[in-house]
């Protein structure tokens, strides 16, 4: 564990200007063991990490962390001053309009760059629809739309395809592996399922009790085949990693 | 436009679930059509006009008995008497004065209850010290029957307008206030969380998150405080006015014209009756985003 610290923080020292840089992070909840220990993560600036590890292992408190939701209490952390976030749930409120919606996040959009990021994750057929009749994901596809419009140069994706069907999932991964390398934002995934993680990922970090277990580079071209030796052989290490032996 | 920008979208991005699914909405609209209208005629009207005919035939007992001497007209002024008297009071303007009074104190009673109850509630949902401020006074202000003010609000404020007016606005200032404030509390703190990230500053937040999150409730709200204001208006002018429907009622009392007293009564009904569908209306129109099937505004599922 101590390896993959200080595999870390060379990384850290190698890279000039990362886009996110978190040092030494730590976070508490009364007297419970630490839900993030001693943390130290750097995300290079259009560099697509995902983020693994069970329920409870911090996950969500480092990506609240980054997104501003919850205080640095212990540690530092540094990001861009342009942040996104899509969560599970797509969050649209549900009294504007898809492009209000979409127009809302940045202060000065007009409703044409509105349509041209909805056209951009194919849903500018939708735009005047209220989100309540909307399918799950064409909400996510909102909610996409609704991050780029603010050109983040810190992307964050909290399962955000989580509460999908398998097929909706797949289409939208590829979408997703598109507008990275249309916006060329860093991106933190959080997520349950390797093979999304294998899928789009250059860097795999799984999480574990509050500290990184593993950090794993993806060194495979893109797009990628599931049916790769090298993709099935990190898939296991992965799967190892987290527990599931098979 | 729309169709066509789709449909130039690369294949990389493929359609999802709800195109998929869109195609069987389509055979649910058409059932609508179809079969609607024959559902409606067999299960809405007929049993609309079995409501109906119970108070319509109520009504032609009334005329009878009153015809018949039954029921002596001092006291229980006929139907038909009561339109005459109507129809009279309307002819030489007693009606209309009275009315616009009545209105009046109404309007300007229930928009001071609004513009409080929406301050205060705001106030006291959105911060700590001004829940810990406004709340609790109100919360024991409320459990008092404001009518038994009457007397007191006679003392402070005289006998003129200000009185009612003021009434009208203290009773229905509670329910404006008591259901905006349980809105705003209940507004998904998912979306509010999202409204930060998107980075809006707490007054956008206020106007785009919260002020329309809390809308539904604040309708709720409004429709009760119409229906507390004409309760309210009823006795402030039965109590100490020399205008308005009340008073005219008043009036009558000591005339015993049980027929002007009759035609205050109906005025009041309607006006309650029509305040409250004004409200519905309102609330039908606000608050379109809440019904799926109301989408119009220019889609195409395909």
């Amino acid at each position: 564990m101590t390896e993959t610290l200080s595999h870390n923080k060379e990384t850290y020292q190698n890279t000039s200007q990362p886009a996110v840089r978190v040092r030494g992070l730590s976070r508490r909840f009364g007297n419970n063991p630490p839900v993030l220990h001693g943390l130290d993560l750097t995300i290079a600036p259009g560099e697509f990490v995902a983020l693994l590890g069970h329920s409870g292992s911090g996950k969500s408190t480092l990506l609240r962390t980054l997104a501003g939701l919850d205080p640095v209490t212990e540690g530092e952390v540094s990001t861009p001053d342009e942040i996104s976030v899509v969560f599970q749930e797509s969050r649209l409120l549900p009294w504007k309009t898809v492009w209000e919606n979409v127009a809302l996040a940045q202060q000065s959009a007009t409703r044409a760059q509105a349509t041209r990021l909805l056209d951009e994750v194919g849903l500018a057929h939708r735009q005047d629809a209220w989100p309540l009749t909307l399918s799950g994901g064409e909400a996510q596809r909102a909610a996409l739309a609704r991050a780029l419009i603010r050109e983040p140069a810190f992307l964050m994706l909290d399962e955000p395809f989580a509460a999908l069907d398998a097929l909706t999932r797949l289409r939208m991964q590829a979408l997703v592996a598109t507008l990275w390398q249309r916006h060329h934002s860093a991106v933190l995934l959080v997520t349950h399922d390797v093979d999304e993680a294998l899928t789009l990922a250059d860097r795999a970090i799984v999480l574990d009790k509050g500290r990184i277990r593993l950090d794993m580079p993806i060194p495979l071209e893109r797009p990628r085949r599931h049916a790769d030796p090298v993709f099935e052989r990190l898939r296991t290490q992965l799967l190892e990693e987290l527990g599931v032996h098979t | 436009m729309s169709g066509a920008s789709f449909h130039n979208a690369p294949p990389l991005l493929p359609r999802d679930k709800a195109s998929l699914a869109a195609p069987p909405a389509h055979p649910r609209h058409q059932k609508t059509g179809t079969r609607g209208p024959i559902h409606r005629i067999r299960w809405s009207v007929l049993p609309a006009l079995g409501r109906y005919a119970s108070p319509v035939i109520l009504v032609l007992l009334w005329q009878a008995a009153c015809s018949t001497g039954l029921i002596s007209t001092r006291l229980f002024a006929s139907p038909l008497q009561i339109l005459a008297t109507g129809w009279g009071l309307a002819q030489d303007g007693t009606l209309q004065a009275n009315l616009g009074v009545s209105l009046l104190r109404a309007a300007s009673g229930l928009a001071l209850a609004l513009a409080t109850g929406i301050s205060l509630a705001l106030i006291a949902a959105l911060s700590r010290i001004g829940e810990n401020v406004i709340d609790a006074p109100i919360q024991i202000l409320r459990t008092l029957p404001v009518l038994a003010l009457a007397p007191l609000f006679i003392l402070w404020f005289g006998i003129g307008e200000l009185p009612k007016v003021l009434l009208v606005a203290l009773g229905a200032t509670f329910p404006v206030y008591l259901n905006l404030h349980k809105g705003i509390r209940a507004i998904d703190p998912k979306l509010l969380e999202m409204a930060h990230t998107i980075g809006l500053s707490r007054w956008q937040r206020i106007r785009n998150v919260i002020l329309p999150g809390a809308l539904p409730d604040l309708l709720v709200g409004t429709r009760l405080a119409v229906s507390i204001a004409w309760l309210m208006l009823v006795v402030a002018e039965q109590i100490n006015a020399s205008s308005g429907i009340g008073h005219m009622m008043m009036d009558a009392q000591d005339f015993l014209r049980t027929d002007i007293i009759f035609v205050g009564l109906a005025i009041y009904g309607l006006l309650g009756l029509i305040s409250d569908q004004g409200v519905r209306i309102l609330e039908r129109r606000a608050l379109v985003w809440r019904q799926p099937s109301a989408q119009g505004r220019g889609q195409n599922h395909d």
